[in-house]
């Protein structure tokens, strides 16, 4: 309110103001009679502004020089100009105004300028920062343990305080004890003494239980796979590898893909539809007329068929009649020398085998010969089996790409190199290989409720 | 119709198998769990001969186990724990579900634990037996200890796996182990021999890995669980064996002090033992003492020198490799802790560099590639090091797990080690030396050919010899043994021994009955057609380096 009356004093004074009161009130030079005791009636009606202007320049003096000009001496305020200053001055002046800084410092933050104090006075200290509530009579206390430490009294508190054990965090349990424990004890567990140790434990246990200890069955040692742990890879893998190990390395690669390419074209081929075999309407319209049109071949057809039927049926009645016993004594007859006839040939046979006992002797070792060349085949493939991965399992196994890099892709320094494969899939796959593992794919995600999709009402409300 | 009649599938091959499922419903466990079991008892399934009568005639594909082996897998005590551990894992998750945290921290304290101990006893009888499986479980420490330290596998079996690899790579080098390596795409294979096993492990590059959605983690963690179990009691035995402490000290950057524990490792194995085998042949124990000699040689072949790796070269597999064969080895401080001494050092002797260009200052040292150092290892010598400067084209790493017979192909960096080995001065078969003229082009070309020969002579000669007599037997001509001139020049008395070895064999021939002497051509027909082929690869190289050194040409000029 004050500041309020204070600005339309200042505005009224302005020259050239026209005021509502002041052309009526000016010329009867009256003025009305005002109590200046209170506050309030004081404030209204006293103009201040002339002290308020000298002790503002005051402090603006002070707050820029750090004094007042009159109290400053002459030195402070004036200089003699004498000219082109000289050039060591310069230099010691530039480095600093300059915008590029050679020392190690660097420039300062705007920011920080702006926020910095630019007053020469230094701001009032804040009292209630260094007050304490309790200051007294912490004092009073401290001074008073130091006292009684310097006696050599120990108070009840801080023996107690002394006599409570450190906290000593201990490991987990199940953290040393765990198999995977970095740093576990090995012990040597293929020690000599432990033969002897062993069997007397055996037979304690024997004694006291009248049972035995299961022993490991013999079979479980042998491998399952006579292939090596490590297979070291062809040399054209080299980082840095020699011209015609590294073609033949590709050679095998460029094979691989070839098989597989010939495969998907075999598919291709099987279910590719024969452009002729597509029905046009020539042949849509035949297939339905079949059986038809054309009578005239039809009646030829069935005479044809007619005059077999009936020669059959001749030679049907034929059948018919019963033998006489003529015939069933010649029937005997040609029996027995039919016997007679096998008979003879036998002995026949038996006497010239003599003869042929050479060609007998060559086909009978061409028979071992081959049933040796079988064998020898069939035991060939049973050792190529057993290098085999075998199949264990629902899925085969599938060997992985071969690790190959092509010519452009070859590093000519080891720093350039760039590694190709993965050595853990190789380890997998190697598992998988040597039946130690069966081939497993990943486990789909498979849900236990058929999701349910229903419409939104809105949704079926536009369509 | 009566009651003994014989029932089908009650006897034979199908009583001795039971499918997975019938398995895990006797053990009372769950797939999972089963699964983890199998691995660590070494149960494998079995493909039964006969699927039809073991499925009890139908042919879907199932899973057989042996009928015994899950008996035996019945006695196990682990079984127990499988079983404690599902209870334990129910009742945290009531625990958690009834927020009493209480009981969920009682509960994680005394959370149950298993110890593969006796299973490794059971598996792994005698040292030995342990030791032929060793393979296996370095491959998969080593795998593990390269990975992330993320939540996906415990942290500690990470840890765990890092601290075995890093006592085992001690080992190596404390026994000179270490024979072969090999720089392949897919890691670094090593070979080393220890206690007369060869065992063979691949370490994979620490930068490389995108993870494989369709590998089972669950199972690789549990043969890592068994194979870190299994590697400790390897390691504590084999230090014993070595006199050293075990666990070593301060093993975290492979910097311990080498010195005493190399020195207790020679004494051992100074005596060389002289048993002559019965029945043995000298020249088997000759052969025998020589490699024993060329081992000895090989395990002092850095020797004296001092290294220093550069920021860019692997450096684990560096100063492991180094240090296995007495080298000295340092890296910069900055990189890891560890390093011995610093790039300043004037007793220094190979700096190696894998950048283009190193900024060379000091004089009495080499800059070479790391590559050299792998390929002085393949080649038991220290090669030459003017193939590997900085900036220079290099030699193609060869695999040294390649055997070549006779007559196979041979690539010419590895006659010339070869020779380089048996101490010839080493040729001047240099394809890119600058100042050349087209006339010292075909003269350095016929040198090529002679060198090549000389070499290739002592293993071919014989085969070269006969080719050329067959064919002209064949062409009914009188025999001539006609050698070039360039091969006269060099190697005339031994000429003469070879020519009287020739006319021996060409006798033995013409006495062959008909039978043997068939026999005898088709064996010769296949070792030269391997001749030729052999010829036919050595003759595109040199087309090849003579299409690259005229490409060179051409673009300097």
């Amino acid at each position: 309110m004050a500041a309020a009356r204070r600005l339309k004093r200042v505005v009224a004074s302005q020259p050239g103001f026209l005021n509502f009161k002041s052309s009526s009130e000016s010329l009867s030079g009256r003025r009305k009679r005002v109590n200046k005791n209170k506050k309030k009636s004081w404030n209204k009606h006293s103009d201040i502004n002339d002290v308020e202007e000298f002790l503002e320049d005051v402090r603006l003096q002070e707050r820029t020089t750090g004094g007042l000009l009159a109290e400053k001496s002459d030195d402070s305020l004036f200089f003699l100009d004498v000219g082109q200053p000289k050039r060591a001055e310069r230099k010691a002046a530039e480095p600093i105004e300059g915008k590029k800084r050679k020392g190690k410092t660097p420039r300062p933050l705007r920011i920080d300028l702006i926020l910095q104090q630019d007053s020469l006075i230094p701001a009032p200290k804040d009292v209630l920062a260094y007050q304490q509530p309790n200051a007294k009579k912490l004092r009073r206390i401290s001074q008073k343990a130091e006292q009684l430490a310097a006696k050599g009294v120990v108070t009840r508190r801080q023996k107690r305080l002394l006599s409570r054990r450190p906290v000593t965090k201990e490991a987990k349990k199940s953290d040393t004890e765990a198999n995977n424990n970095p740093n576990r004890d090995y012990y040597d567990i293929w020690g000599q003494e432990q033969s002897t140790v062993k069997d007397s434990a055996e037979d304690w246990y024997l004694q006291q239980t009248g049972k035995k200890r299961v022993k490991r069955p013999e079979k479980l040692s042998d491998r399952p796979s006579v292939l090596p742990a490590v297979e070291v890879i062809a040399p054209g893998g080299s980082y840095n590898p020699d011209f015609f190990s590294h073609q033949a390395l590709l050679k095998e690669a460029h094979e691989v893909e070839v098989k597989k390419q010939k495969e998907e074209d075999k598919l291709e081929r099987q279910l590719a539809v024969n452009k002729d075999d597509t029905a046009t309407e020539e042949t849509v319209i035949r297939e339905q007329v079949e059986g038809l049109v054309e009578e005239e071949e039809e009646e030829d057809e069935e005479e044809a068929a007619h005059d077999e039927e009936d020669e059959d049926a001749e030679g049907g009645s034929s059948l018919a009649k019963k033998k006489t016993e003529r015939q069933r004594k010649r029937e005997k007859a040609d029996k027995i020398k039919e016997l007679r006839r096998l008979d003879s040939k036998r002995q026949m046979d038996h006497r010239q085998q003599l003869f042929q006992l050479r060609s007998i002797k060559a086909s009978i070792k061409q028979q071992e010969q081959s049933t040796e060349d079988k064998q020898k085949i069939r035991k060939a493939n049973q050792e190529a089996e057993k290098s085999q991965p075998r199949r264990l399992g629902k899925l085969k196994f599938q060997a992985q790409d071969l690790e190959v890099q092509l010519s452009d892709e070859l590093a000519g320094s080891l720093r350039q190199l760039k590694p190709e494969g993965s050595v853990l899939k190789d380890r997998f796959k190697s598992l998988q290989k040597r039946n130690l593992i069966e081939p497993r794919e990943r486990a789909k995600f498979k849900r236990r409720h058929k999701l349910k999709y229903v419409e939104k009402r809105a949704f079926r409300a536009i369509t | 119709m009566g009651g003994l009649q014989k029932k089908k599938y009650e006897r034979g091959s199908v009583t001795n198998y039971i499918t997975r499922n019938k398995a895990r419903k006797k053990l009372r466990l769950s797939l999972p769990d089963f699964r983890r079991l199998c691995i660590l008892k070494g149960i494998y399934p079995h493909e039964p001969k006969h699927k039809k009568k073991v499925n009890k005639g139908s042919t879907a594909p199932r899973t057989f186990y042996l009928i015994k082996d899950i008996r035996f897998l019945l006695h196990e005590p682990i079984v127990g724990k499988f079983r404690d551990y599902k209870v334990f894992v129910r009742k945290l998750k009531k625990a958690y579900g009834k927020t009493e945290w209480s009981a969920v921290e009682r509960l994680r304290e005394n959370k149950p634990t298993y110890k593969l101990d006796h299973i490794i006893k059971e598996r792994y009888p005698s040292f030995i037996d342990a030791l032929r499986d060793i393979d296996d479980a370095l491959c998969m420490c080593f795998l593990f200890s390269t990975f992330a330290r993320t939540g996906k596998c415990h942290v500690q079996t990470i840890q765990l796996c890092r601290r075995l690899t890093v006592e085992w790579m001690n080992y190596v080098v404390a026994a000179r182990a270490l024979r072969k390596v090999f720089i392949s795409i897919k890691g670094i294979y090593y070979q080393a021999e220890v206690m007369g096993q060869l065992i063979t492990w691949l370490v994979p590059y620490q930068f490389s890995h995108d993870h494989p959605t369709d590998v089972d983690y669950r199972v690789m963690a549990t043969f890592t669980e068994l194979y870190t179990t299994l590697l400790g009691f390897i390691n504590f035995r084999l230090y014993h064996s070595l006199n050293l402490l075990y666990p070593p000290k301060k093993l975290s950057a492979l910097s311990a002090s080498l010195a005493r524990m190399v020195s207790s490792a020679e004494e051992e194995e100074a005596q060389l033992d002289q048993f002559p085998v019965e029945g043995e042949d000298m020249e088997k124990l000759e052969a025998r003492e020589r490699e024993q000699k060329e081992q000895e040689a090989q395990k002092k072949l850095f020797d004296g020198l001092k290294f220093f790796l550069n920021r860019e070269v692997p450096r684990e597999s560096l100063a492991f490799v180094i240090r296995c064969f007495g080298g000295e080895v340092s890296w910069d401080k900055s990189v890891c802790i560890g390093s011995t001494y610093e790039v300043t050092e004037e007793t220094i002797t190979h700096h190696i560099v894998d950048r283009p260009n190193a900024s060379t200052q000091y004089i009495n040292r080499y800059y070479i590639q790391p590559q050299w150092v792998y390929d002085c290892i393949n080649a038991k010598i220290v090669l030459p090091v003017e193939d590997y400067f900085l900036g220079v084209t290099l030699p193609p790493h060869l695999s040294p797990f390649v055997e070549e017979k006779e007559g196979d192909y041979m690539p010419p960096e590895k006659v010339k080690i070869m020779a380089l080995q048996r101490g010839e001065k080493p040729e001047q078969e240099d394809e890119e030396e600058e100042d050349e003229d087209e006339d010292e082009e075909e003269e350095e070309d016929d040198n090529d050919d002679e060198e090549e020969d000389e070499e290739e002579d002592e293993e071919e000669s014989e085969e070269k010899n006969l080719k050329k007599m067959e064919k002209q037997r064949s062409q009914g001509k009188s025999l001539q043994v006609k050698v070039t001139p360039g091969k006269m020049k060099v190697e005339n008395p031994e000429r003469l021994e070879q020519e009287e070895k020739a006319e021996e064999k060409r006798l033995a021939i013409m006495m062959m009955k008909k039978k043997e002497k068939y026999l005898y051509d088709k064996i010769m027909f296949g070792k030269k057609r391997k001749i030729r082929e052999a010829n036919k690869l050595t003759a595109k190289r040199k087309a090849h380096d003579d299409a690259e050194k005229a490409n060179k040409k051409k673009t300097r000029k």
